[in-house]
């Protein structure tokens, strides 16, 4: 019997716990949670420490799901399976969730912390969400991977339908297992799809099931590190703060005031993502800047910038899909 | 800190750094081309720095994300500030890391020599 395994991973949401419900034919073991943190604007739970689910392949093929948590405080689990339970798996599928501000920022994080054990596997990045948000497409996601010097396969599933995560399956080792029936596993495999009916639902029924709203600033500080934040509108006038601290809010605001006017003055040099203030004793002032809102935090001063830029794009992300 | 400024240079992933003084250029390697974030690089971390000093906090380190690019600047002894320009792709992490232990060890060598 050979024994293959594949590891999930991506984003909160990108469907990693969706994608192996689909194709396990045991119960799935997943370790999922209340959330806790910013999370909470998107999903209800989440994993915090992995999935497991097994799939029959053929009579001498077996294939082993492994899903990572999402959030980025559980990655001491990530580098746990990579050194130890998934070692020696056949490839790393990145989950990407199309509806994403930047898909392309998630695939940089994923690829970099991933790294070293990409070095020995395979990586193929399968997008979800995409009957949500169809753009970008596939030849953008190419011609963009292709300038970030990624040369990999890049397939758009919906998690939730098993036949197309089997096709993600048959790219890893279809070539190694000639004898799978792969159409007869995604008949076996029908019962567990989970993409919904089609059912009209009258709007009051829609507005009443709206989870109660929770501020960008709540979220924010539920988040790990976070210890203040400030939201701005597009004018970059406060909205809502609860920065404690008198000087953080003034440096805060100081840096406010630059973006904005580098914002008119040197608009030629293109936009402004994010401007950040570290000291080896103070904690980190970010200011993160959409067109249409901007966010500022204060953080852990231990806490990686990589890691509050992830958390600062997650919070106004969620906070645009709120609106 | 002109060795610093050569070591920083030397980095793959730098497209080129300045070292100023009181809104004063000391030397430069940014290319022509991108003189203009230079002059932004300038203002910006003169002021951020400025304000971050008259409200007695020691933040010494500051990056800024404009088009493709980031600019980085530390606070050095004297007031002086290094930029230096790199990607915006480039891990933010390795820029800072990589300018902080040149920084330490060409202070340690001006301690012993």
């Amino acid at each position: 019997m050979a024994d293959y395994k594949m590891l999930f991973t991506g984003s909160v949401c990108s469907g990693k716990t969706t994608a192996i419900r689909s194709l396990s034919e045991i119960e799935t073991v997943d370790t999922d949670a209340k959330v806790s943190d910013s999370v909470i604007r998107r999903k209800q739970r989440t994993t915090i420490a992995m999935d497991y689910g097994v799939l029959e392949l053929s009579d001498t093929a077996k294939l082993h799901l492994y899903g990572t948590p999402g959030q980025e405080r559980f990655r001491f689990m990530w580098q746990l399976m990579m050194s130890d339970l998934v070692a020696d798996a056949e490839a790393l599928v990145l989950l990407v969730d199309n509806t994403r501000n930047d898909p392309f920022k998630d695939i940089r994080f994923y690829v970099e912390e991933f790294r070293d054990y990409l070095v020995k596997r395979r990586l193929v990045i399968a997008v979800t969400h995409s009957d949500v948000r169809p753009n970008p497409d596939y030849n953008y996601y190419m011609n963009e991977l292709k300038r970030m010097g990624l040369f990999t396969t890049v397939m758009f599933i919906d998690a939730r339908d098993p036949a197309a995560v089997l096709k993600v399956v048959k790219e890893v080792v279809g070539r190694r297992e000639k004898e799978v029936d792969w159409a007869g596993l995604a008949e076996k495999l029908a019962d567990n799809s989970t993409v919904p009916e089609a059912v009209a639902l009258p709007d009051e029924i829609v507005s009443s099931e709206a989870a109660k709203p929770i501020s960008l600033i709540d979220a924010a500080v539920n988040t790990r590190g976070i210890t203040g934040a400030m939201h701005l509108g597009a004018d970059r006038k406060v909205l809502s703060s609860n920065v404690a601290s008198m000087q953080s809010q003034a440096l805060l605001k100081a840096m406010v005031n630059l973006v904005s006017a580098l914002e008119q003055k040197a608009a030629f040099l293109g936009k402004i993502d994010s401007f950040m203030l570290c000291g080896e004793e103070q904690e980190t002032l970010s200011v993160f800047v959409e067109e249409e809102q901007a966010l500022g935090l204060c953080s852990d001063k231990g806490l990686s910038l990589t890691v509050v830029e992830q958390q600062a794009s997650d919070l106004l992300q969620w906070s645009r899909d709120n609106d | 800190m002109i060795e610093l400024l050569e070591a920083v240079d030397e980095l793959e992933f730098i497209e080129g750094c300045c070292l100023m003084q009181a809104d004063q250029v000391l030397s430069s390697t940014f290319p022509q081309a991108r003189r203009h974030h230079e002059t932004i690089a300038r203002k910006a971390f003169g002021y951020v720095f400025q304000n971050a000093a008259k409200l007695r906090s020691t933040h010494d380190e500051a990056h800024l994300e404009i088009g493709e690019k980031r600019v980085s600047g530390f606070l050095l002894e004297n007031k002086q500030i290094l930029i230096c320009l790199s990607s915006k792709r480039t891990n933010i992490v390795n820029v800072r890391n990589n300018v902080r232990e040149l920084y330490s060890g060409l202070q340690q060598q001006a301690q012993l020599a």
